[in-house]
């Protein structure tokens, strides 16, 4: 093998000394074969005329011992680039529109992949983290993404125990602490609500990760009176510590206790949507079944299989159901494995297949074009390609330098394309900021990428270069030879192929607008409706207070009271309410019974959305009442129990019949079951602002019912955000170490929470036009070239008495004949979109039939334009002229 | 020409070179000769064929090639067998011999 190698590499590199030698030795063997004839009697001319008979063509030996030498292939590639660079720069104009038409292809393509590579390619930290797995639970109800919620404490504890699959079990809960900074005289050192986990001390062991600094979780430190410690993220202690490596053994101060600082991770332990910014034990305590709250990351042991574990987790799940029907029945457990688990739990997927979908479309269009113009260009070389085949070239050379061409056109896209691309990375990496999660990942032009790029480029060639060199190879010499020249509609069968590429083309340009068309209409429509309640001028902000203060109901209430009659005196307040969720923003779901209504069991009761709210609630979002009252300061905790429906409530667990005075009872966890009366019905807000989803939902008074994790709203009369520093001077005097998390205007909750969706349009549209745009170039270039291969027919056609409106309707009739069938072609494939679509993106509802006749109405005008240019040019074609014309 | 001469069957070139280079070292004009010689003159290789079933050889490593003397002192470039040549000889001879006997058995039962 190696032998083999250095030969061939000897060959190649030293070609002119294995040239030498090899005519040194076969001119050695002739002069002994003289020297043999003469010898025998010959006179020495004679004897030189045999030895050159016998030995045959000096010139044809060299050649078949240079295919033995294997060389052949890399010397005629070397032959074919160099014959396609000269090719390519005799049409510099043909060149730079293949070039650039692959070059945005591939770089829409990189740009989009580069995604890919972010979220789903890169590996999770830590050691061999395929053999980490993250244990869910499955909600038996459905909803989004139902089969990656947290599981509860009995259940970790139980399941940690009994299994036999996993070698390590870990629990991590998300958490929300306040961070107080160490100096509280400047402006900037407010308290600092964080994101955080608490965790149990094997986590970090299970993850198989080392701290930067410091250590991790020791054994034990999951016990009361020995849980103060802390580590932070790498971002945390940077952003706020300013890197300090001294930070190690201090105490910084976390829910207004004192934490010890024992670690820092490195930058590189980011676990994706679960990556908090410090850590904390987890300290076990006796938790509710129905309190799910736990992610289990687990190490498989040696040899187990991701079925295995599934299998085994089943099973455990399965038991606790049968063991405790009332609050697991249904339920199941999920086994994922961590790098899966992440990028689905993120939700991230669909929205990038759908993205690489659209580029790979463009991309397909973009070859069309370029096989469209290279078939062209073939078109016009046939009398070249027939000459070179007479001469002796085979179809497979042929076939070969052709592809060739097609090659080098792909790598310079590819590589211009690249360029193009690492701009579009940073652009896409700049504007995809809309969370915390999304911008921290790092987009970059990595080697995912630039192989990516290659392989696309290599796999451009193919599909740009084939078509044309095949049929280039079928080029039939006589015809060829004779045909040229006088032909009334030359190139037939070019034209047809290049027919069918641009017919494609404008299908999957159709299938592309109305995907995207739906897909934005969607969109649109959840921006633009109507939410059930006044978003505008309404001032938020998020509170928990923390057990260490306001462990008490009554303190919590007593500090609600006292945080609303505070806001209502702020300058510009209008009104101020306080509750468990801002409205549209996915509260939690409670299951619930309605009185002389049959007793369900626990899985098939009624749900509708619980939202606990203070009394000025209604009046402060703006939500209207439609019967009834709402909430009273008499509505106290020891009054009798009362809620307010909204309109869905009594459609759906009512049947409209009339609702007030009708007695539910809620099942909430953690409190003693009690009926309560329907004192009032609200209308409807959406569920989540991002969906057009309207659910049942109770409101519950907070005096009532206090929580400890709130959000409160104040409507303004002005800019709501001109508000902000009153209000954190407000919450400051009344506790000074109580952080205020994510205080924004309700309009910025709305567009975070509805994320990337306007990045999305925009990426998603712009890659449409781009399609449609290219699509365009597609037709006008088929049409162009034929009305340029047709100006003899159409000359004789006028001469006969043809007239232009004639011309152009004829060549126009063979552009919408094109546009049609691809049009109906895109049709077809796009109509089961809305179903695919619907399974994809939850909440979006797509049926828009109206895109079905507006997207293939423009693609027609799209095409009678491209069409009409090349058309009209035809139509002043002086008949002397055409038929003169070669 | 006198056309005494038998066409090689395939493959069977590669052998006879292998086998005339087990005895020493010779230049390709030598080889031809040789194989002409041995077999009373019914065998003759064509310099088309030589040369490239050389280079393959060489390619194949079963044999080397160096630049040497030759009788009368001009310069000529000499094969030798390698040792993964000599190897070869060894499989390629057997399987002649069986190929052989075969074939002979054959034309002479039927």
């Amino acid at each position: 093998m190696l032998n083999d190698l250095l030969f061939r590499l000897r060959s190649l590199f030293r070609r002119k000394t294995v040239d030498a030698e090899l005519e040194e030795e076969l001119r050695f063997h002739f002069d002994k074969q003289v020297s043999k004839f003469v010898q025998s009697g010959l006179t020495p001319a004679e004897a030189k005329r045999r030895a050159r008979l016998e030995f045959g063509g000096m010139e044809q030996l060299k050649e078949e011992h240079r295919d033995v030498r294997g060389v052949s292939f890399v010397e005629t590639l070397m032959q074919d680039l160099h014959y396609a660079v000269r090719q390519l720069l005799k049409s510099p104009g043909f060149t730079a529109a293949a070039v650039l038409t692959l070059a945005l292809g591939i770089a829409v393509n990189a740009t989009m992949f580069s995604l890919v590579s972010a979220f789903l390619l890169r590996r999770p930290p830590g050691r061999e983290p395929d053999r980490v797995a993250v244990v869910s639970s499955v909600n038996p109800a459905g909803g989004f993404l139902p089969d990656v919620l947290p599981v509860s404490a009995p259940n970790y504890l139980a399941w940690r125990e009994a299994n036999h699959v996993f070698a390590d079990m870990a629990a991590a809960e998300d958490r929300t602490v306040s961070l107080t900074p160490q100096d509280r005289s400047a402006e900037e050192s407010r308290p600092e609500a964080l994101r955080s986990a608490a965790v149990s001390p094997n986590y970090f062991s299970v993850f198989g990760v080392s701290p930067l600094l410091g250590r991790t979780l020791a054994e034990g430190e999951d016990q009361p009176g020995h849980d103060h410690v802390v580590i932070l993220s790498h971002e945390l202690w940077e952003r706020h510590f300013g890197s300090d490596a001294s930070l190690i053994g201090r105490t910084i101060r976390l829910n207004r206790e004192n934490y010890t600082v024992i670690g820092v991770m490195p930058a590189s332990f980011r676990l994706l949507g679960f990556t908090p910014q410090l850590w904390t034990p987890f300290v076990l305590t006796a938790a509710a079944r129905k309190d799910r709250s736990l992610y289990l990351f687990a190490r498989l042991k040696p040899r187990v299989t991701l079925e295995e574990a599934r299998a085994e987790m089943a099973t455990l799940a399965r038991r606790a159901g049968e063991t405790f029907p009332e609050t697991e029945k249904g339920w199941s457990a999920a086994v994922r494995i961590l790098p899966d688990f992440l990028v689905h739990a993120f939700g991230i997927r669909n929205g990038i297949a759908v993205l690489m979908t659209t580029v790979g479309f463009v991309l397909m269009i973009a070859c069309a074009n370029v096989a469209g113009l290279l078939l062209a260009r073939a078109a016009g070389r046939r009398k070249e390609l027939a000459i070179r085949i007479a001469l002796g070239a085979g179809r497979l050379r042929i076939v070969r330098q052709l592809l060739t061409e097609g090659l080098l056109i792909a790598l310079l896209g590819g590589a211009m394309g690249l360029l193009l691309a690492y701009w579009g990375i940073g652009f896409v990496g700049a504007n995809l900021t809309f969370n915390e999660a999304i911008s921290a990942v790092p987009l970059s032009l990595d080697w995912n990428v630039l192989l990516f790029a290659l392989s696309v480029s290599l796999i451009c060639a193919l599909l740009c270069g084939l078509a044309p060199a095949l049929k280039g190879s079928q080029t039939d010499v006589n015809t060829s030879l004779k045909d040229e020249g006088r032909a009334a509609s030359a190139g037939r069968s070019h034209s047809r192929l290049r027919t069918v590429l641009v017919t494609g083309e404008i299908a999957l340009a159709l299938f592309l607008l109305i995907g995207t068309g739906l897909l934005l209409r969607g969109i649109f429509l959840v921006e633009h409706q109507n939410l059930g309640f006044q978003a505008d001028h309404l001032l938020t902000a998020s509170v928990t207070l923390d057990n260490a203060r306001y462990k008490d109901p009554s303190q919590q209430t007593l500090f609600v009271r006292d945080l609303i009659s505070r806001l209502q005196q702020i300058p510009g307040a209008e009104a101020a309410a306080v509750a468990s969720d801002l409205p549209a923003t996915g509260p939690g779901t409670v299951t619930l019974q309605i009185k002389g209504q049959p007793e369900l069991p626990a899985n098939q009761r009624l749900s509708a959305l619980e939202v606990l709210v203070s009394i000025d609630y209604f009046r402060a979002a703006g939500v209207p009442l439609l019967g009834g009252r709402t909430f009273t300061e008499t509505d106290s905790a020891t009054a009798p129990r009362v809620v307010v429906v909204n309109q869905e409530f009594v459609h759906r667990h009512l049947q409209d019949r009339d609702p007030l005075g009708k007695q539910i009872r809620l099942d909430v966890k953690g409190a003693t079951p009690e009926w309560s009366e329907i004192i009032g019905v609200v209308g409807n807000v959406k569920s989540y602002s991002e969906g057009p989803n309207d659910d049942p939902e109770v409101y519950e008074p907070l005096l009532q019912r206090p929580v400890s994790s709130f959000s409160l709203m104040i409507r303004t009369t002005s800019d709501p955000n001109s508000l902000a520093s009153a209000l954190r001077n407000a919450i400051a005097q009344m506790d000074a170490e109580l952080p205020l998390a994510r205080l924004m205007s309700m309009p910025d909750v709305i567009e975070r929470q509805r994320g990337g969706n306007p990045f999305f349009v925009t990426v998603l549209g712009s890659f449409a036009i781009l399609a449609l745009i290219l699509s365009a170039i597609g037709i006008y270039g088929l049409v162009a070239y034929s009305v340029g291969q047709r100006t003899h027919e159409i000359g004789i056609r006028m001469a006969l008495g043809a007239k232009s409106p004639d011309v152009l309707r004829m060549i126009l009739r063979d552009g919408m004949k094109m546009t049609a069938v691809g049009a109906a072609v895109g049709l077809t494939l796009a109509l089961p979109l809305p179903k695919i679509f619907d399974a994809m993106f939850y909440g979006l509802q797509l049926r828009d039939p109206q895109l079905y006749f507006v997207v293939p109405a423009a693609i027609l005008v799209v095409a009678m334009l491209a069409t009409y240019i090349p058309a009209r040019r035809a139509t002043r074609v002086d008949p002397m002229v055409a038929l003169r014309y070669q | 020409m006198a056309d005494r001469r038998i066409d090689l069957p395939q493959g069977t070139l590669d052998l006879l070179i292998l086998r005339t280079l087990a005895l020493e070292p010779q230049h390709g004009w030598a080889i031809s000769e040789r194989i002409h010689q041995v077999s009373s003159k019914a065998l003759f290789v064509q310099q088309g064929s030589l040369y490239p079933a050389l280079h393959r050889l060489e390619r194949k490593g079963w044999i080397k090639a160096r630049w040497g003397a030759s009788e009368n002192n001009r310069r000529a470039k000499f094969y030798e067998l390698t040792a993964l040549g000599r190897k070869q000889l060894e499989r390629e001879e057997s399987a002649w011999r069986k190929l052989a006997a075969a074939v002979a058995q054959i034309l002479e039962t039927t």
